[in-house]
């Protein structure tokens, strides 16, 4: 399906964001601690920016995580039910998820990534706009949106889906 | 109780039995409360700069950093270098492998921040290594299981970190020296389960090293040893924050693993880093949410009409005490660990402040507590990973598992009824009063 293939194309780009990301926070708390202690000279953005790193890194790889089915849940009811009643109530907490991701996420982040462009909130130290903080908050709930809805066109065998393996050999 | 507790309650059990992900079940059952009290786009909004301020914490931080080393040092060489130590502490007796993998799993939790790391890390090498020497399969998943989570007690310790977080900002640095005894108490608990079985069973004795071999281990696990000096004696110490401590723990452990165990190459790196992205995201996620429901949790007064209701249970505190331990046991029993400090720390906190309970015995206490669920069917993460590597299933494991909950469940006892257990330790160095 075209739709599934344009979405794990966008996760595959999501996935090199991530690990981008990742070794960057690393590279920052890592760079502070040298300049606390080799250089006694703080640097004053680092830490400010490891935790903006983190906001997005926990934003977006949650959208990930959803993609491939690791958030934590209580499936011990659904379990025991008939194949066909748990594909239908999947297919409602994929619903839940959509209205989640979209009125939370998409809506609610939007407002406040509108606020902080409008009242020029900067951040103290790196006296950047909040608006891009914000901004993983609608861009995660996007991503969540297409995935919730890949999910629903794809688990047609109404069964409870095992975690897929993330491609190693694409990364 | 408020109208509002049950529209909380009600959405919150049916979004969860329906395996709504944890996270969104608690920013939705948040919103409708909120609903009560506020139209729906303060509601949104409110709940959206929640998810986004909870995440935005330096000593939040300490989780990612602390998930990466584990997942370096599970893979890198340096799990089977703390087994080849306790071997030589240990394997020789009777049952010595048995004795060999809690000692190894406590290790690696005082090096590693994660119970599942541990199971995977350790239970990947021991558990074959026992079936092998003749052990009954379905015993060594279960002790594996059952150590692996004294690391969740035995810092540096993620659980403890996000406790922190949820209580309102509990000394981190008072919560990992207060989880030392009781981690190792647990430990201890459960050697002397497996000496039991081991007499019983008469299990075969393992390898006795001479002695220059044994030197040779010992020397062999200092590097990876040395690691608990610089992380927690630099958090102790005040020299670096848990944060730093963090980044310092994957740093070294890269430089052991990559460098001189060369046990992973550089082009592992990006899976390993997306792993712990991932297993971060989870977290994070959950953390965002519960960061919104107990800010909705204090605006409606919830804590406190809890309090109010729980209090007209008992006068005596230890019945309490009891009481919340077995609503605990059994939260634990359907509940991942993470999602349930999170919920229950705000709203049972205020309790124990007026039982006189300090936070950091009630941290300790609930951790303790929670790691019994971890590995009680039917809902366990480290119970399904050490199942997966034991190549059984949950129900053959159930049966030598329950000498070994017997054993956690007397320690869970002796931690709630004596608070010196936890309180003692950060004492003695000045974190506590």
């Amino acid at each position: 399906m075209a739709y599934c293939k344009i979405v794990g194309a966008l996760d595959n780009a999501l996935q090199k964001l991530l690990i981008v990301l990742m070794a960057l926070l690393l590279l920052d708390v890592t760079w502070q601690v040298l300049t606390r202690f080799l250089l006694t000279n703080p640097s004053s953005f680092t830490e400010e920016l490891a935790r903006f790193l983190l906001i997005w890194i926990g934003l977006l790889g949650s959208a990930h995580a959803y993609r491939h089915k690791m958030h934590l849940g209580v499936d011990i009811v659904v379990k025991s039910l008939s194949p066909k009643v748990s594909g239908f109530i999947a297919k409602i907490v994929q619903l839940i998820t959509i209205a989640f991701s979209a009125s939370v996420l998409v809506y609610g982040g939007t407002k406040l990534l509108l606020l902080a462009v409008y009242l020029e909130q900067k951040s103290p130290a790196m006296q950047l706009n909040m608006g891009i903080v914000y901004f993983a908050l609608p861009l995660s709930g996007i991503l969540l949106v297409l995935f919730a809805i890949e999910h629903m066109l794809t688990d047609t065998r109404f069964e409870n889906n095992e975690i897929p393996v993330l491609d190693e050999e694409k990364l | 109780m408020d109208l509002t507790i049950w529209i909380l309650l009600i959405s919150f059990i049916i979004l969860l039995l329906i395996n709504t992900p944890i996270a969104i079940a608690i920013a939705i059952s948040t919103i409708l409360t909120m609903l009560f009290s506020m139209d729906s786009i303060a509601a949104l909004t409110t709940v959206a700069q929640r998810i986004a301020t909870g995440l935005d914490s330096f000593a939040l931080l300490a989780i990612p950093f602390f998930i990466l080393s584990g997942y370096l040092m599970g893979q890198g060489g340096i799990a089977r270098r703390l087994i080849n130590f306790a071997m030589v502490l240990v394997g020789r007796f009777s049952g010595g492998l048995a004795f060999v993998n809690v000692i190894a799993c406590a290790l690696f939790g005082s090096i590693s921040g994660s119970a599942v790391a541990a199971t995977s890390a350790i239970g990947g090498f021991m558990i074959p290594a026992m079936n092998k020497e003749g052990y009954d399969k379905n015993f060594n998943t279960a002790v594996t299981v059952t150590a692996s989570t004294t690391g969740m007690l035995i810092p540096p310790s993620n659980i403890l970190i996000i406790y922190s977080l949820a209580s309102g900002g509990v000394s981190i640095a008072a919560l990992f020296m207060a989880g030392y005894l009781p981690g190792m108490l647990v430990a201890l608990g459960l050697l002397v389960m497996c000496a039991f079985y081991a007499k019983r069973n008469n299990l075969p004795k393992g390898l006795k090293y001479s002695f220059s071999e044994g030197v040779h281990h010992l020397v062999a696990a200092i590097p990876s040893l040395f690691l608990i000096i610089v992380v927690i004696g630099g958090i102790i110490g005040g020299f670096f924050t848990p944060t730093e401590a963090g980044a310092i723990a994957v740093l070294y452990a890269l430089l052991l693993s990559v460098g001189v165990y060369r046990e992973i190459s550089f082009a592992d790196l990006p899976t390993i880093l997306l792993k712990s992205v991932q297993t971060t995201a989870i977290v994070m996620l959950l953390i965002g949410a519960s960061a919104a429901m107990s800010w909705m949790l204090s605006f409606e007064f919830i804590p406190q009409q809890f309090t109010q209701f729980i209090l007209t249970l008992s006068e005596n505190p230890l019945i309490i005490l009891l009481l919340i331990n077995i609503m605990l046991l059994v939260v634990g029993t359907f509940m991942d660990m993470t999602p349930a400090v999170l919920i229950f720390t705000p709203i049972l906190m205020p309790v124990m402040a007026e039982m006189g309970v300090s936070p950091v015995h009630f941290g300790i206490m609930m951790i303790l507590n929670l790691s019994i669920g971890l590995c009680t069917p039917p809902v366990g993460s480290v119970l399904f990973v050490g199942c997966s590597i034991g190549k059984t299933s949950i129900g053959q494991v159930t049966k030598p598992l329950l000498p070994l909950y017997a054993a956690m469940f007397i320690c869970l006892l002796l931690v709630t009824f004596v608070p010196q257990i936890s309180e003692w330790l950060p004492r003695v160095v000045g974190l506590i009063e």
